[in-house]
């Protein structure tokens, strides 16, 4: 039982990043970007370049993944989104959904179809307080918990933090306290990409790549950022948490290919019962 | 020099012109509120003050540099502190996030830092002193309003544009507000107000103006338009009696 309760956790943590930088762009943007599957296959494959083809370490690839991924989102923000600026968020979800497909298909012309993985060593999994942990888990954990820590700060203490949530919370108010809304949407999208390659690559290191990795994650991902409340962005984190161990415990009343069930399921009774999310009730709108 | 020159402005919505030729300025420690019935162009007119509306003619000059073609964050960098009608606040953050945020993104005309200026604000409005830490959401209209007003008083601008200040209020706070909005008038701050109460909106300033149908009707000191009876039964309404 702590065991699988664990694993949720980490399977949480991995759903977490997409999630928050799903839930950072609509509260910034508001519209759900569908293409955040898209996102995190384009960073963990480009992570996968710089592993394998030029042969750097695997935590230097996910930089190299990480500053990708944030140059690819905002470049399709530059050439997709801002041009179908002041539409409505039907019209830019749609899009996104154009930017999944002509992202993913990239991928797989480049790339090929055949499953890949990072050249990493083997190791074998420790053994503490009764609990089976393997690596990729440690690393997950590590990395997740040390980024989510750092947007913490970022969002609270300084400056573009503070631009990111006044402009969610009421852009014209700040663009007359002179923050340019371009410069915050452009940081927007560079962290919602970084963010979603870092995820890619911690998933590819938990199972292998391949060009439709990202649509087995978008589900779960847009479960979790509803779950929390899709305005808010920590929240977010806290919705892939519940979502993580909800659908590891769920592997006990269920064989584990259904699981994804538990995301729907989850879903669905949120969006009937709080809308709004679990946590998202305190954000302020009037 | 003054800090606001506006000079022959037509504007509208679309193909709909509101405002006609319409001159004034605020000089550079004056303040004027304009006032004028519902409908005559005083709401056009502040979006046009602080570049929300671009006009089809005319001038608008802030300490004598031209605007006219600058949105609003740009004017808001060059020294208009606006605080519009409604959704003044960041509602999600506190007090203290709302006035550091009206500080750190236009280059402040004063050389005391946050601490300085956030000091002097909690002067101007001892109301805030023990509320630093509360989100501006949960703070009432009044409350709100003092918050929105120090934000935008934080860069020290070189005018201050408030639309509507007593929108929504209490007769109680509505008083509260005006009379801090009196002391910044004292304190020589330049302020350009619309307000449709207009006992209130002429009584905190030097001068009055009034807007009809897009036209500036009248334009004297605030005290003698109060005083008017003639203006007092045509433009301003029976609750402007002294």
């Amino acid at each position: 039982m702590i065991q699988l309760v664990f694993n949720g956790l980490v399977t949480g943590l991995l759903i977490a990043l997409p999630a928050l930088a799903l839930a950072l762009t609509f509260s910034v943007l508001r519209f759900a970007n569908y293409a955040i599957g898209a996102m995190l296959t384009v960073g963990a494959y480009a992570a996968f370049g710089f592993n394998t083809l030029a042969g750097w370490p695997l935590p230097l690839a996910t930089l190299g993944g990480m500053a990708a991924g944030a140059l690819v989102a905002v470049g399709v923000n530059e050439l997709v989104y801002e041009r179908l600026r002041g539409c409505s968020g039907v019209t830019l979800l749609v899009a996104s959904i154009g930017v999944a497909l002509a992202l993913e298909n990239v991928v797989r012309f480049i790339a090929g179809n055949s499953p890949r993985g990072y050249a990493v060593a083997l190791a074998r999994p420790l053994r503490l307080f009764g609990l089976r942990i393997n690596f990729e888990q440690i690393t997950t954990l590590f990395a997740v918990v040390a980024v989510l820590a750092g947007i913490w700060v970022l969002f609270r203490f300084t400056r573009i933090g503070r631009a990111m949530r006044a402009v969610a919370d009421n852009p014209d108010l700040a663009a007359v306290r002179g923050i340019g809304r371009r410069g915050v949407v452009t940081v927007v999208w560079a962290l919602s990409g970084a963010l979603a390659a870092l995820a890619g690559v911690l998933i590819g290191l938990d199972a292998t790549l391949d060009p439709q990795m990202g649509w087995t994650y978008t589900l779960p991902v847009f479960t979790a950022a509803i779950l929390g409340g899709l305005a808010s962005p920590m929240a977010a984190v806290a919705g892939a948490l519940v979502l993580g161990v909800a659908e590891e415990l769920a592997t006990t009343v269920l064989a584990p290919q259904y699981r994804n069930i538990v995301a729907f399921l989850v879903m669905a009774v949120i969006l009937l019962v709080r809308p709004s999310g679990l946590f998202g009730a305190r954000w302020l709108t009037r | 020099m003054s800090a606001l020159d506006v000079q022959g402005i037509e504007a509208g919505y679309g193909a709909r012109s509101i405002l006609h030729g319409v001159d004034l300025t605020v000089g550079d420690r004056g303040s004027l509120t304009v006032v004028g019935p519902n409908g005559s162009g005083k709401s056009t007119l502040m979006k046009v003050v602080v570049g929300l509306i671009r006009p089809s003619r005319g001038r608008i000059r802030l300490l004598g540099e031209d605007v006219t073609g600058l949105g609003a964050p740009a004017r808001a960098r060059r020294g208009v502190g606006y605080v519009p009608q409604e959704a003044n606040v960041f509602r999600n953050m506190s007090v203290r996030e709302n006035l550091k945020l009206g500080f750190e993104f236009i280059p402040s005309r004063q050389p005391s830092g946050f601490a300085g200026r956030l000091e002097a604000m909690l002067d101007l409005f001892p109301e805030l002193a023990d509320r630093l830490g509360t989100l501006a959401g949960h703070l009432s209209g009044g409350q709100r309003q003092m918050v929105a007003m120090a934000a935008a008083l934080m860069p020290a601008p070189a005018l201050l544009a408030l639309d509507e200040p007593s929108a929504g209020l209490s007769p109680r706070n509505a008083g509260l507000l005006f009379a801090a909005i009196a002391r910044i008038v004292e304190s020589g701050v330049a302020v350009f107000m619309i307000e449709q109460n207009t006992r209130l909106g002429l009584g905190a300033v030097e001068d009055g103006l009034v807007l009809v149908a897009g036209q500036v009707r009248a334009r004297a000191p605030a005290q003698a338009l109060l005083a008017d009876p003639e203006m007092r039964r045509l433009y301003l309404g029976a609750e402007a009696t002294p």
